[in-house]
């Protein structure tokens, strides 16, 4: 189980390097972005449906950046793990 | 490579979801088939390996960025149904919880993401499986075919849905969705990907972390 834990909990501890990017992703843009290169925000980006995130791109309000980074990352993995274990539970009933 | 919400036309979202969803459920039944004592640990720690990974963004030439995807680690242990519904489930959080990928684009991104770069990864792995470059090329090709097709389905939405010469949705064509995304991953994410996979296996058939697999 050590072997399996230790290298997680590495790569966890090195999470605050994937804030270095300033850069968004291609195709993920502010609409901002659409304004200013066509001069227009097409219409379905500008109406985008839109649930309100509970922790909107890995940031806590408020809160520095890389405890927010941290946080969303516990946050995922307890998810993950939770959602696992209820299948596990499921599966040998 | 996660699309938000509004970048797609209503009807690339239903037929997305109309495919995604027989493959979910043969998916879920597959892994159903696959989780015991020995292996539930280790494939939730690789799906939680997997969500991480995708928080490394890494900032390429020309202002953009991306992430590798922990995708053909899963595939190449456990098989495409594993992985594709592994990865499908961690882009259903990162869609619900971080707002990173739209809940009307989640099909699309969880067919590109998690069932494209699987089965492609599996199927180049099998092809190389005795060759110790295997998981690093699998890896590789996974998200390079995700990325096709995520450049696919954004570079057809100006020619499926505009308004008096407008588009709706995502605006830009196939002749730069093309070489931006796919591109990119090929010079950058799908070396990060390959690399990672290689690495990652390498470490668990060494520390015999899953009987039955060996190097």
């Amino acid at each position: 189980m050590k072997k399996l834990a230790y290298p997680l909990l590495f790569i966890f501890i090195l999470l605050p390097l994937g804030l270095i990017s300033e850069n968004p992703a291609w195709a993920e843009w502010e609409n901002e972005y659409y304004h200013d290169i066509l001069g227009f925000i097409p219409e379905g980006i500008q109406n985008a449906f839109a649930l309100p995130s509970i922790i909107p791109d890995y940031s806590l309000g408020g809160l520095n950046d890389v405890v927010s980074y941290y946080l969303s990352g516990i946050v995922g993995i307890v998810l993950i793990f939770g959602i696992f274990y209820l299948f596990g539970k499921k599966i040998a009933r | 490579m996660h699309i938000p919400d509004g970048y797609l036309s209503p009807l690339t979202c239903i037929i997305t979801y109309a495919a995604a969803l027989p493959l979910w459920v043969i998916a879920f039944r597959k892994l159903k088939e696959k989780l015991d004592e020995q292996t539930l640990p280790l494939i939730a720690s690789l799906s939680a390996l997997s969500f991480i990974i995708m928080m490394f963004n890494i900032p390429i030439p020309g202002g953009t960025s991306g992430h590798a995807v922990g995708a053909s680690l899963i595939a190449i242990l456990f098989g495409p149904w594993v992985a594709s519904l592994c990865v499908s489930l961690v882009l259903l959080i990162q869609a619900l919880i971080f707002g990173d990928g739209g809940i009307t684009t989640f099909a699309a991104n969880a067919l590109a993401m998690g069932f494209m770069a699987s089965f492609s990864t599996y199927y180049i792995y099998r092809f190389f499986e005795r060759k110790a470059f295997a998981p690093f090329i699998s890896g590789w090709v996974g998200i390079v075919s995700a990325s096709t097709m995520v450049a696919v389905i954004l570079g057809i939405q100006p020619l499926i849905a505009s308004s008096e010469g407008k588009p709706l949705y995502f605006p830009f064509g196939l002749d730069l969705a093309i070489p931006a995304v796919i591109g990119s991953h090929m010079l950058f994410f799908g070396v990060v990907e390959g690399i990672f996979t290689l690495i990652a296996y390498r470490y668990i058939v060494s520390n015999k972390l899953l009987k039955g697999v060996s190097a």
